[in-house]
């Protein structure tokens, strides 16, 4: 069973060059939220160098297509190129390459919803705000969606009442 | 003037959220809250691995 490991990977990116928004259960957490996930989701920028190198780092942790794992499908440039979502399981636990989230929503989209965040040992990334985390959630309406929303509606409301982290 | 108090009024929210969890992870840092997710993480994967055999 592969090991989690949420900041090596992100340090990884991060010391590539890689430019990425960090989305999902992931973020939900480092904005304060009391709920738990597995796997880490971001939403990476399309063009033809930042794939390149967000590549080199999927290949460095040995990153290949969690649904079939017996043919270790890895994900190639064209592949990350596009808008679907690469679901993928690494040396440092699962990892969602999203190329789009919500409506649609790309990288750049995403860029002025989010906070730099020091998440340990120097490394910074840049992470979805709670209000758009919950935005989306609200559209998805998934009932896995839904079932977190009243913890991030009640984080948000907490956050705006006193000023944290 | 007193600075507000940060403790919730109640300890659950009308919709059965537990405030207390939230306002103890919200004065944590975000490297402080990724370190607890891991430590959860790795304590679940933990009993999962013990408990493969079965």
């Amino acid at each position: 069973m592969p090991e989690s490991n949420f900041l090596t990977a992100l340090r990884m990116l991060d010391e590539a060059g890689v430019e990425f928004v960090v989305v999902g259960g992931l973020a939900a957490v480092l904005n304060g939220a009391p709920v738990n996930t597995f796997d880490l989701d971001i939403v990476p920028a399309r063009d033809e160098p930042n794939v390149a190198k967000l590549l080199g780092v999927i290949h460095t942790l040995d990153g290949f297509y969690r649904m079939q794992p017996e043919r270790r499908l890895k994900p190639d440039a064209s592949h990350l190129s596009s808008p679907g979502h690469h679901n993928l399981i690494t040396t440092c636990g699962p990892l969602d390459v999203l190329g789009t989230i919500g409506r649609g929503l790309g990288y750049q989209d995403l860029l002025p919803h989010t906070i730099e965040m020091e998440i340990g040992e120097g490394v910074r990334v840049r992470v979805l705000n709670l209000a758009t985390i919950i935005t989306l959630k609200e559209e998805l309406g998934g009932e896995k969606d839904l079932a977190v929303l009243p913890i991030l509606r009640r984080t948000l409301e907490q956050k705006q009442r006193v000023p944290f982290h | 003037m007193t600075d507000p108090d940060p403790r919730p009024q109640s300890d659950y929210s009308e919709d059965g959220v537990d405030l207390t969890l939230i306002h103890w992870m919200l004065s944590l840092t975000p490297a402080e809250r990724l370190q607890f997710l891991q430590g959860h993480v790795n304590g679940i994967l933990a009993i999962q691995r013990l408990n493969a055999g079965e």
